[in-house]
């Protein structure tokens, strides 16, 4: 469904000085710095897939997408989307896939989403009924049906986010990318859009590629996750390989009565994360030595609370992000 | 159906969107569309109407007050068929990314500007429409009607021209930052080059000679001699020089638009 290999893009960015000497001399000679922004990328998504891309701001993600789509040409590599190249941008490719971009509106700023809707109709050129059974079957299942009629601009930012997604599912598209659709969404809102997707994925099963910062998008959604850090791909499989790629260790909390801080070697050994007062203490442990450790400490500090969960998906990220050497074993 | 009735759709889809979308702000809408022109010419009325009061002679290369007055009410007939247009939307979709959007419809960035240019030349016919027969009623005009048709179907042709070049402007804005002090500029150039602000014929005869070269007199001064049935040159002739000058900035605004879209699409801006 979608392929790429050795997908690479660099950019050149115009490097502006300062002041007006600066704006002087850019206009003799203009410098360059070359960027690349992703290299060398291999990826193979099957039909019907949800696979979330994951990575910090400037990693890469969106110009992955961008290229996928065939918004911009990639500098090396091949990509196929459907049979097709994307960049050749053909009629027949664009009405099978769609974009929402959480950071920018699709949609006509002044004027009500159905009259959107209306002319999306006309470019997919989706029959009178077809529309109208779509367009009833999502505002249902988004809840939005009184909406219709709204200016865009009076909606608030959830309501244009689901608004958003309508827009772009009224074609049927095969694939769809979805760049951050859950952005400065609140959590009832974000909840929403990712039990819409799930529902419409299970009706239609289309295939799905997602971007986003928050970790609850990806753990609810994908089953797959790509990880990118700094236009390359670090990691690509399922959620579970990826909860475990930090080793099967517990995450636990403890919290104390009083400052419990102190120079025993144990707390490095667990690569301790103390809190401010040294009141509190996150500790990574081995499943296997967790007994007898927490034992020892249980027995030797003024516990007062304990806290253990795997270690979550977020975690896994940030340590990542901090440490991307961890990736390389 | 056929691929034809769905293509037409498309096109009434967006100039019916872009009609809503432009009339979302009514008294904004009356000012830009209106504001404009109509304090544009009523200063050159009165400037006019003073520089005659204080001229010894009543005739100008040719003009008498009441021929300076007609010229420029005609102008401003022709502003409204033709210059209504401004690219500033277009400049904006590029500099914001909006264009992103319209590289995944099947319906192109150029299809769907050109369309808002159509709906926004209904409300232009309809305003130039009033307008004329308000100065016809004024005494300020008088009607031919053989005359009010040519005038009329060379003016909707120099719409297009202006909005090639305006099209071609608001493309820069893959290179510029800002476009709007190039539209400015535009503006100006024209209104002076073209005959707006006064007709050639006060021109050096060199200049006017030269000018008659360029397309800009086919923005102005010539549709409004062809409406006062001054002009001598053959109406035939005159509107394929027109048509050619159409097609010559359209390949331009079309190699413009290629260039722009192969540096957006390898920058990704």
């Amino acid at each position: 469904m979608i392929s790429c290999k050795s997908l690479s893009k660099n950019f050149q960015i115009h490097i502006k000085r300062p002041g007006i000497s600066g704006a002087l001399r850019a206009f003799v000679t203009r410098e360059y710095r070359d960027v690349s922004a992703v290299k060398s990328f291999d990826l193979d998504i099957p039909s019907g897939e949800i696979v979330g891309f994951l990575g910090p701001n400037g990693a890469g993600k969106t110009t992955l997408i961008k290229m996928l789509t065939g918004i911009i040409v990639p500098s090396s590599g091949s990509a196929i989307v459907l049979g097709y190249e994307p960049f050749a941008r053909a009629v027949e490719f664009r009405k099978q896939i769609a974009l929402v971009m959480g950071q920018k509106s699709q949609l006509w700023w002044d004027i009500p989403a159905y009259d959107s809707f209306l002319l999306l109709k006309s470019y997919y050129e989706i029959s009178t009924s077809d529309f109208n059974q779509r367009l009833n079957e999502l505002t249902e299942l988004l809840n939005v049906q009184h909406l219709l009629q709204t200016h865009v601009r009076r909606l608030s930012l959830g309501e244009r986010m689901k608004m958003e997604l309508i827009a772009c599912l009224l074609h049927q598209p095969k694939v769809i990318f979805l760049d951050e659709p859950t952005i400065g969404l609140d959590l009832v809102a974000q909840t929403a859009i990712r039990d819409f997707i799930t529902r419409y994925h299970a009706l239609y099963g289309c295939t799905v590629v997602l971007t986003s910062h928050y970790m609850a998008d990806v753990e609810a959604l994908c089953s797959r996750i790509v990880l990118i850090l700094d236009g390359a791909k670090r990691f690509d499989g399922s959620i579970e390989s990826f909860e475990g790629l930090l080793g099967n260790e517990k995450y636990i909390s403890l919290t104390f009565d009083k400052e419990a801080r102190d120079s025993n070697p144990i707390w490095e050994e667990l690569r301790a994360e103390w809190n401010e007062q040294g009141t509190r203490v996150d500790l990574r442990i081995p499943e296997t030595r967790l007994p007898e450790l927490l034992g020892t400490l249980l027995q030797n500090y003024p516990v007062s609370d304990i806290n253990t969960e795997k270690l979550p998906i977020e975690k896994v990220m940030r340590t990542l992000l901090d440490k991307p050497e961890m990736l390389k074993s | 159906m056929s691929v034809l009735v769905l293509e037409a759709r498309k096109w009434a889809q967006t100039m019916s969107i872009a009609f809503s979308d432009r009339l979302a702000y009514k008294f904004d809408f009356v000012l830009y569309v209106l504001g404009p022109s109509i304090v544009f010419f009523f200063i050159k009325y009165n400037l006019w109407v003073s520089i005659y009061s204080y001229q010894t002679e009543s005739v100008i290369k040719g003009y008498d007050l009441g021929m300076m007055l007609q010229y420029q009410a005609w102008i401003l007939i022709v502003s409204f068929l033709a210059q209504g247009h401004t690219s500033l939307q277009l400049a904006e979709d590029i500099r914001l990314g909006r264009i992103s959007s319209y590289l995944l419809y099947p319906f192109s960035f150029w299809q769907y500007h050109t369309a808002a240019f159509f709906s926004l030349q209904v409300i232009q016919i309809f305003v130039a429409t009033v307008s004329l027969m308000v100065l016809v009623l004024a005494g300020l005009l008088p009607v031919n009607l053989d005359l009010l048709i040519q005038g009329v179907f060379f003016s909707l042709l120099v719409g297009l021209l202006w909005f090639a070049f305006q099209f071609t402007i608001g493309l820069l804005a893959f290179w510029l930052e800002e476009t709007w002090v190039l539209r400015v500029m535009l503006m100006l150039v024209a209104q002076f080059l073209s005959g707006a602000i006064i007709p050639l014929e006060l021109y050096p005869d060199w200049l006017r000679s030269l000018l008659l070269y360029t397309p800009f007199p086919y923005l102005a001064y010539i549709p409004v001699k062809i409406f006062m049935g001054e002009y001598d040159a053959s109406y035939l002739q005159t509107l394929l020089i027109l048509i050619f000058w159409i097609g010559a900035v359209f390949m331009l605004a079309r190699f413009v638009w290629r260039r722009g879209l192969r540096l957006y699409s390898a920058a990704g801006m």
